[in-house]
């Protein structure tokens, strides 16, 4: 280095950054009221520099790392140089750089040393309710992004310290859950405090001028990497057509070159009446999901890791959905394309990718009385299932989408007491599907018993029809979906999706995720393999003689 | 045991020595002593070694009133994957809960993420049908019809333990009593271990994960822990053996030897034990515990005088695993891979790393020139003079300092900068590292470290103790006595102690006071009977009420100490009040919402035998002569003509100034300018930043 910083000190600062975001994730997760944050982890924590640009991020969501920049350019455009130290700025709405749907509330706060603007503070995390026609605020019935809840269009809710009443009062009247958005606000508030904190300390300890400087180039640092890897990669285009479950076909075409990772979803549907869309920013995550996972994926994301992508969207289209369109599902959009985008590279690539994998986010909304408190409860989750089996491994049973990380599944005896419900099983899928050289993993059957009768379930999976995609001979995995048995009829009903549907005491909601697809000809599996997943119960000696040949 | 001498014993296994205290009084004079043996552990057997020690250190068994031991045995058969055959039997619909785990997926871009396998395969997880409620009810009666099934297979499948664990078992235990009661029945000579005997808390997969592992480890601890008693009393010891456990107290050897899962930690634990006690004894009850071993270090915090317990304790959990619960109460720690033996090296993209490559003892690091060619931390630290060459590995080794040097340089060249300059990097990212662990334990935990006193120890805690305090803006920092030996010394001044929880959910309002303290009672009588079961009468037993709260609808819940003159006056407000003070003071704001009591943590204390330390006269002429001068590097504050100290050479009372290093068996302590240097009564070295802001 010929310039006059410290090496060092630029590597401690920029250790600060990764421990300020961390810190501030264990923060919110510890003070969130809602299990969606403190248990599923739907949340995401971030540092960024002064002009809104993704430093350094925290555990939970790879979905959510790029989003926060998205956010605080928003802000920093609408509110230029009328921002505060201690000002603390709030955006939910996906046409106002909350990127995802209303439920997602991300807290932005600024950071000023030698008072100057010098970097933010963020975070996002899933709100259990902000109003809207359905509880929960998520509903298939909605065609309007307005019937879907309170819309925060990038808002100042601290002015320099002094909080706005208003606009609490506001988050809190607009909810049906008032003490638990107005927890969860307050540990996204507090969360980006600290964070601020850690670095104000950082940026005057070791000057502003250093500490600008570590975060620029720690984010050429995530664009050295990142280069260093696509020039690797082989280069040409990759295209994809793809039948969705409701017979649209998406289709993406992804060139590779020497410096461009160049993603067109131009020739895609017209958006949805249905909340089954995306914002451009939403689509922009998908993209740079798998293009972190395809260069990097050992290596802190941060703004610099994503510079070599180009997306080319059209207005109006599914996966760059214009006002008012509802944005509710979004996130099984944002998967599709994840997926889809997995999928097209799989074949070019094969040593990184393996098979699909159940590759919907399962989001579960299931509400009611809890008959011993008498109180309202409302489970609001995604579920675990089957990854595809890769190359060097099966793969992986119960585990969460390519959308979620570092997320948690609920515990049937924290279910059974704060829910009110009864979960009768939590086990492996056993149906078939997945079988190959090596296998996808399993899925899951939950049942939950619901014990009152004033209940609802809504929920909206893919890949119910179309089942996890299966890689050099392999077979397909298995669908997603959801039963519910009537207590009172007795009848069996199968969803892949449904709104607001009543359940009453005693009905039974099954809910199946499928097992991920197999990788390699099933006739090539290893004997001793085979007869353990017979031995496990996962397959019976006749059809695994029929797939995997006579076994000796 | 000899009626002029009492003579306590402590023996310490970890990875590389063995390590052996006895603290001996003279009954009539009152005299006391403290000896210390270091052996090389053998991993063969590891009671070799500390028959060894025994042997080098010339202890009379016989003389002996208590031995505690403290034992990397279970931790190792864990991470070794060197435990029994394990059989499951859970609830009926849940035998893949071992294997479902959590779902997560912390190496969040990693597409192949490798999920950490279930310990027991999916034939050996077994169901039997029967329901208990989350309020402890009967739902469905257990049916053990399929029991004899399940054991033939398990036999077939040659299984040496059998875990069990029902669903909402923290609630109502009789279901998995009966289980329990059915095998030791049908097959009497098989371990078994349920769910509530180590713990009542809740989260399914958790409970399980640890009973497995229990069960997983509980054949080869109690063999060993046996067969360690049965040795030493062949070599004449007459007093009974107790072992550390991960909450920093002690147990018995049977105790430890039902749940050895308790004492995964022993290790670590000791040494946390050992710094609140010193703590206690030298008046600072508020202590940052830093140990800096060959390749990590591991902090923990204690506030007034006691360590902080929790249960959310993982093994080999980390950014890129899952790693598998143990909810068994753990001293709070962190830790992280760096410790002196911790490699650097320059990344594709010229960035200065260090660790967690560790070059261990052997080659070990550059200077030890036995081979290594990697520079460690330590290197750094003797190139900077830090380490003297004379008291190098504590006197023992002539450090290569040309091997030094190439290994230092090669790292520079890739930075532009020279062996020095890399030797400072490599000191100040290691000290980054560390001082990133301290604010995970004390600022994230809503703690400010200022108010705290670091006592550092291990090999490197006392070479970069100062450095990490002025950081920290921490006022004092203390190098204990015995440092090097200091977790065996600890194992001494360890309680008889049993953490017991209990989840119960109910709203923190007047009306259910009684149900309250009627459910601290149950647990405090369970827990009594635990202790009595050891061996402690029951007057002996000091408790420790904590209730577990939150503001409705959270989940992670805080600590808050009541008493039971409060539980039973039936008011919830002080308990309210208290609550949101101490929710404010870690997360910042309160809020005005309805508070719910979440279970119950009771600590239950009996004096195991613990030794009263004489505080030594100060001698008053208060300084000492240096034994040489050399150039020292301190990294931050540049190069100082340092005076260099013997440790044997202070005494009570004895006062110098920074820049000063002070050299004792198997460590250097770094003090750094502007810092004052008193020895107190016990010979602690207690070093005071006086340009503290």
């Amino acid at each position: 280095m010929t310039d006059h910083f410290d090496p060092i000190t630029i590597e401690i600062i920029q250790n600060a950054l990764q421990a300020a975001a961390d810190e501030m994730f264990v923060a919110m997760k510890r003070s969130a009221m809602s299990s969606i944050i403190y248990e599923v982890l739907d949340m995401g924590t971030g540092v960024l520099d002064g002009d809104g640009e993704i430093a350094s991020s925290g555990a939970g969501i790879p979905a959510f790392i790029g989003v926060l920049d998205k956010a605080c350019k928003v802000i920093i455009s609408k509110f230029g140089d009328d921002i505060s130290p201690g000002d603390v700025f709030i955006t939910n709405d996906p046409y106002h750089g909350g990127v995802t749907h209303l439920n997602d509330i991300v807290v932005a706060m600024p950071v000023f040393a030698e008072d100057r603007l010098v970097a933010w503070t963020a975070n996002i995390a899933h709100n259990s309710d902000v109003g809207g026609m359905a509880p929960g605020s998520l509903t298939g019935e909605a065609t309007e992004i307005f019937q879907e809840g309170l819309r925060l269009p990038a808002i100042r809710a601290i002015d320099a310290g002094v909080t706005n009443a208003a606009v609490m009062d506001i988050i809190t009247t607009n909810s049906r859950m008032p003490d638990t958005i107005q927890g969860d606000v307050w540990a996204a508030i507090a969360s980006a405090r600290v964070g601020a904190r850690r670095l104000e300390s950082v940026a005057n300890k070791y000057g502003v001028a250093t500490f600008v400087e570590a975060m620029r180039r720690f984010m050429d640092y995530g664009e050295q990497v990142a280069r260093a890897a696509l020039a690797e990669l082989p280069h040409g285009t990759f295209s994809l057509s793809e039948e969705q479950d409701n017979g649209e076909v998406f289709t993406v075409h992804v060139t590779i070159s020497e410096d461009e990772f160049l993603v067109d979803l131009r020739d895609n549907p017209d958006q949805h009446a249905s909340p089954t869309n995306t914002s451009r920013d939403a689509a922009m995550v998908s993209a740079q999901m798998i293009f972190k996972s395809l260069t990097a994926p050992d290596t802190p994301a941060n703004s610099g890791s994503f510079r070599p992508i180009t997306l080319l969207t059209r207005k109006g289209s599914t996966f760059d959905a214009e006002e008012p369109a509802a944005m509710g599902f979004y996130y099984e959009i944002e998967l599709r394309l994840f997926d889809l985008l997995w999928r097209c590279l799989a074949p070019g690539l094969p040593d990184i990718f393996g098979a699909g994998h159940f590759a919907s986010v399962c989001g579960t909304f299931i509400g009611g009385t809890h008959p011993d408190t008498g109180r309202q409860y409302t489970i609001i989750e995604p579920q675990v299932g089957g990854w595809g089996g890769s190359q060097q491994r099966d793969g992986n049973s119960a585990v969460f989408s390519g959308f979620h990380g570092e997320t948690y599944n609920c515990p049937a005896e924290i279910n059974e007491a704060k829910n009110g419900l009864f979960v009768e099983r939590m086990e492996l899928n056993t149906a078939p599907g997945g079988e190959g050289k090596h296998t996808g993993g399993r899925g899951i059957v939950a049942e939950y018993r619901v014990r009152s009768d004033d209940g609802y379930l809504t929920m909206d999976y893919t890949r119910s029809r179309f089942p996890a995609w299966a890689a050099h001979g392999g077979r397909e995995g298995s669908p997603n979906y959801c039963e519910v048995v009537s207590a009172e009829t007795g009848e069996t009903t199968r969803y892949s999706a449904v709104s607001e549907l009543a359940t009453k005491k005693g009905d039974l909601i099954r809910i199946v995720t499928g097992n991920g697809g197999g990788l390699g000809d099933p006739r090539e599996r290893d004997a001793g393999a085979v007869a353990l997943d017979i031995k496990n119960g996962l397959i019976d000696q006749q059809t695994a003689t029929e797939i995997y040949g006579p076994q000796d | 045991m000899s009626a002029e001498q009492t003579v306590r014993l402590a023996t310490d296994v970890g990875g590389t020595f063995t390590d052996l205290v006895t603290f001996e009084t003279d009954e009539r004079s009152g005299a006391q002593r403290v000896r210390t043996t270091k052996v090389d552990t053998t991993p063969q057997g590891f009671e070799q070694g500390i028959l060894n020690a025994i042997d080098d250190g010339n202890v009379d068994l016989a003389a002996v009133h208590h031995h505690v031991h403290g034992t990397t045995v279970v931790i190792n058969a864990l991470t070794e994957r060197r435990g029994v055959t394990v059989g499951l039997i859970t609830t009926e619909g849940f035998r893949d809960s071992l294997e479902i785990a959590r779902g997560n997926r912390p190496d969040f871009f990693n597409l192949d993420y490798a999920k950490p396998p279930a310990f027991v395969p999916r034939h050996l997880r077994r169901e039997v049908p029967g329901r208990i409620t989350h309020l402890g009810d009967e739902r469905r009666p257990l049916d053990l019809a399929g029991l004899d099934d399940i054991l033939d297979d398990f036999r077939i499948e040659g299984v040496e333990a059998i875990a069990i664990c029902l669903l909402n078992a923290y609630a109502n235990t009789d279901h998995e009593r009966a289980v329990v009661e059915a095998i030791r029945d049908r097959w009497p000579e098989v371990a078994v271990v349920a769910s509530h005997q180590i713990t009542r808390e809740w989260r399914e997969y958790e409970r399980t994960s640890t009973t497995v592992l229990s069960a997983y480890v509980q054949p080869p601890a109690e063999r060993y822990l046996n067969q360690l008693q049965e040795t030493l009393c062949e070599r004449g010891l007459t007093g009974p053996t107790l072992v550390m456990q991960s909450n920093c107290g002690v147990a018995s050897l049977e105790a430890a030897s039902a749940t050895p899962i308790t004492i995964t930690e022993s290790g670590p634990a000791s040494g946390f034990q050992a710094a609140a006690a010193l703590g206690r004894l030298i008046g600072e009850p508020n202590v940052l515990a830093l140990d800096i071993g060959g390749t990590t270090a591991k902090c923990s915090l204690i506030e007034d005088g006691q360590v902080r317990v929790v249960t959310d304790y993982w093994i080999e959990r980390n950014r890129t695993s899952a790693g598998y619960p143990v909810m068994v109460p753990v001293v709070d720690l962190v830790e992280i891979g760096n410790g002196g033996g911790s490699i650097a090296w320059v990344d594709d993209f010229k960035k200065l790393r260090v660790g967690p490559q560790s070059a261990g003892a052997s080659p070990g690091p550059a200077s030890y020139g036995r081979g290594g060619s990697a520079a460690t931390t330590t290197d750094a630290n003797l190139w900077l003079g830090r380490i003297g060459r004379e008291d190098f590995c504590g006197g023992g080794v002539t450090p290569d300092m040309s091997a030094a040097e190439h290994a230092l340089t090669a790292i520079g060249a890739q930075l532009g900068i020279d062996a020095t300059g890399a030797a400072r990097g490599i000191v100040r990212l290691a000290n980054d590292a560390m001082l990133n662990a301290l604010n995970l334990i004390s600022l994230n935990r809503g703690f400010d470290p200022r108010d705290f006193t670091l006592v550092a120890f291990g090999g490197g805690g006392p070479m970069h103790g100062v450095a990490l305090a002025r950081e920290l803006g921490i006022a004092k920092v203390v190098i204990p006595e015995a440092a090097s030996v200091f977790s065996a010394w600890g194992m001494l001044m360890a309680d008889l102690r049993r953490d017991s929880f209990r989840s119960r959910v109910l709203d923190l309002v007047d009306e259910e006071m009684a149900t309250i303290a009627q459910t601290f009672t149950d647990v405090r009588i369970e827990l009594d009977e635990n202790m009595m079961a050891d061996g402690v009468p029951q007057d002996a037993i000091r408790h420790e009420y904590l209730a577990r709260l939150r503001y409705q609808n959270q989940e992670h819940t805080i600590e808050v100490p009541v008493d039971e003159d409060e539980l039973n006056g039936g008011a919830a407000s002080p308990i309210i009040e208290r609550f949101h003070d101490r929710y404010e003071a870690e997360y910042t704001y309160r809020l005005d919402a309805p508070v719910e009591f979440v279970g119950v943590h009771i600590t239950g204390r009996a004096d195991a035998g613990r030794p009263d330390l004489v505080d030594e006269e100060r001698v008053d002429a208060g300084s000492v002569e240096p034994s040489a001068h050399r150039r020292v590097d301190f990294a931050d504050e540049g190069v100082f003509e340092t005076p260099c100290f013997r440790a044997d050479d202070l005494r009570p009372g004895h006062k110098l100034d920074g820049p000063a290093i002070i050299e004792g068996a198997g460590t250097s302590v770094v003090v750094h300018p502007n810092c004052l240097v008193e020895i107190d009564g016990f010979r602690n070295i207690h070093i005071t930043l006086t340009d503290r802001a």
